[in-house]
């Protein structure tokens, strides 16, 4: 057991696409995000904050430094060693929600838990829970565009949940809402928060980035603060 | 670390992808579908006809011989030497021969119609052993027995008896041969081995020398022969007819004519199985096409699939089975569609309807084929799509 509770560790991470000429995204960032952080990115476009959680979420790999998840060092794992991690232990939720259009909302939680193994009927079970536990428990039969922006968010957010992550990643989830609704899904994922999850959050907005435990400041794909 | 995809969950992965698209789907598979209807019609109208061909092959034997003089330099016939019938019973092999006897008598259902109108049909003299020889059947009454062979009375061919509108003897029924009427005895099915013999009409060889003085000289020679030595018998043939001219003696074996017919059909089926190919091919082509496509559009969901856990060979083998299925689905509809189509020629051609079950599967195992090849590209380009980029908004 990792007695320090860190979930995220980044040691002297850098990422450079390769040119010409190279571009230096990440460079020499070190962070340690405890369990049960409520932690908020924040920086200018492209100062690097996507790629950061990108890294974050083993979506993308590291051109140096190491990452550890849960003590584990990723940086020596294969593709599909990582891909499973991923279905395991991250979930994401994404600007643009991604949900798969020909999909009911109860079917795309359940996409959640595809990869891991269980069966359809389990799957949709703990689907249908999770639905209700975003406030949709009325909304399990429709499609994606039979929702609206703040709704289909919530979705995402319950098929991130039901693979019962150890941490949740989400890139400006409120970008394509309105305030009331990015309000809700800030809410919401607060709630989680304090419901024991770790949850990591790119933002712009300067008056959500107020209510975080802590707010990482990119620059130039470096720390500031 | 859990177990990986059940075979039912990529199954229903695929179907989500080509449900999500109906029209699109459906539009690809038709490449296919057209392939391999063509391909299963062809192979089933030429299975029909060949079982057909094979059938009457088989019923008439490829033991029989027919010989005759062949045509002078002026298409004057030189006659056969009298005692001809007897000296080639003398050939060891030969089992039954018999004769015919050609004339240029005018056949006409009476005589309001134009002697100028003769319809194509000729008589032939005969013996009553012709029938058997040659393997013919009557659809009614009798042949000219050996007991009819001094009366006026004649059986007809199936297509003569057609030309006279004669179809069935319910009646009694007379025709005009050379103003002699003759009472028509029997009507003969379709030899189609001998359409010759299928526009004539056959009397005996007694009346005719009565009624029109044509002595038994015979013009051309039917027999049936041991089919081990028929070769042996082919040689010999002519030189025994006519030992001074052996080469004015035409010997030939009609199912070598229903053997010649059987090849080119194959060579023409050959020629359309090429060309359904061709369509499979451009259906394969067309399928590779669309999945290409389709995978640039749905980075999207490749992404999402990623982050939940989906591994590169998962994606590869959810585009590949994609592709396999929609492939199945029009080689399905093609088999159906051959099908169809070969039971409305069979029914309108009035053949035999006969479909290889083992050439059905292999059609649609062929569009099973034609489907993974055409996937693996695209699947493999699904399976490379980085996550990172694929999530990028």
């Amino acid at each position: 057991m990792n007695t320090s509770n860190t979930v995220i560790s980044l040691q002297k991470v850098s990422k450079i696409y390769e040119g010409p000429p190279p571009v230096k995204a990440i460079n020499g960032v070190s962070i340690e995000i405890q369990d049960r952080e409520f932690v908020a990115i924040v920086g200018e476009s492209g100062s690097g904050k996507t790629t950061l959680l990108n890294i974050v979420g083993l979506l993308d790999g590291v051109t140096k430094g190491k990452v550890f998840i849960d003590g584990q060092d990723t940086t020596k794992l294969s593709d599909d060693e990582l891909s499973k991690l991923r279905g395991e232990k991250i979930g994401f939720i994404f600007q643009s929600f991604f949900l798969l259009p020909g999909l009911t909302a109860q079917e795309n939680v359940a996409e959640g838990l595809l990869y891991q193994g269980f069966d359809r009927k389990i799957r949709l079970d703990e689907a249908a829970k999770v639905l209700k536990q975003v406030n949709l428990g009325d909304r399990m039969e429709h499609l994606p565009k039979e929702l609206s922006g703040g709704q289909q968010q919530r979705v995402a957010i319950a098929r991130a949940l039901v693979q019962n992550p150890s941490y949740i990643l989400a890139d400006e989830p409120t970008g394509n809402l309105d305030r009331a609704s990015g309000l809700n899904i800030l809410s919401i994922l607060r709630e989680l928060n304090e419901e024991g999850k770790t949850v990591v959050m790119i933002t712009h907005n300067t008056e959500h980035a107020k209510t975080f435990d802590r707010t990482i400041i990119l620059a130039d794909g470096k720390i500031v603060s | 670390m859990k177990n990986k995809l059940g075979l039912s969950d990529i199954y229903s992965v695929a179907v989500y992808g080509i449900r999500a698209r109906k029209g699109r789907s459906i539009m690809t598979s038709i490449g296919i579908g057209i392939g391999i209807a063509a391909i299963v019609a062809v192979i089933g109208i030429s299975a029909s006809g060949k079982a057909d061909l094979i059938a009457t092959l088989e019923s008439l034997g490829t033991n029989l011989i027919k010989a005759s003089p062949t045509s002078g330099f002026f298409g004057t016939q030189d006659d056969l030497p009298k005692g001809v019938l007897g000296m080639i019973e003398r050939i060891g092999p030969v089992d039954e021969v018999t004769s015919t006897t050609q004339t240029n008598l005018l056949v006409r259902r009476s005589k309001f119609i134009s002697e100028l109108e003769g319809g194509g049909i000729s008589v032939i003299v005969t013996n009553p052993e012709l029938l058997d020889v040659v393997g013919g059947s009557l659809v009614e009454g009798r042949f000219i027995e050996s007991g009819l062979a001094n009366l006026p009375v004649a059986t007809l061919g199936s297509v003569t008896a057609e030309r006279l509108g004669i179809k069935n003897l319910d009646v009694p029924l007379k025709i005009l041969i050379d103003n002699q009427w003759f009472g028509v005895v029997g009507l003969i099915e379709k030899l189609s081995i001998h359409p010759d013999l299928d526009r004539s009409v056959f009397i005996g060889y007694g009346i005719a020398k009565e009624l029109f003085d044509i002595d038994s000289q015979p013009s051309t020679i039917y027999l049936r022969a041991n089919p081990t030595y028929i070769e042996d018998v082919v040689d010999v043939l002519a030189p025994t007819m006519n030992p001074e001219n052996p080469d004015q003696v035409e010997v030939s074996r009609p199912s070598d004519a229903l053997e010649a017919q059987q090849a080119a059909e194959e060579a023409f089926t050959s020629l359309l199985l090429g060309l359904g190919s061709v369509a499979l091919l451009v259906g394969g082509v067309a399928i590779a096409n669309v999945m290409v496509m389709s995978v640039l559009e749905r980075r999207m969901e490749i992404g999402v699939r990623r982050s939940i856990g989906a591994t590169r060979s998962e994606i590869r083998t959810q585009f590949l089975l994609e592709s396999i299925l929609l492939a199945g689905f029009g080689g399905l509809v093609g088999v159906m569609l051959g099908s169809g189509i070969t039971i409305g020629y069979t029914r309108y051609a009035d053949i035999t309807f006969s479909i290889p079950i083992w050439q059905v599967f292999g059609a649609i195992i062929l569009a099973l084929v034609i489907g993974a090849v055409a996937g693996l590209y695209p699947a493999i380009r699904a399976s490379k799509v980085q996550p990172a980029e694929a999530v990028r908004s």
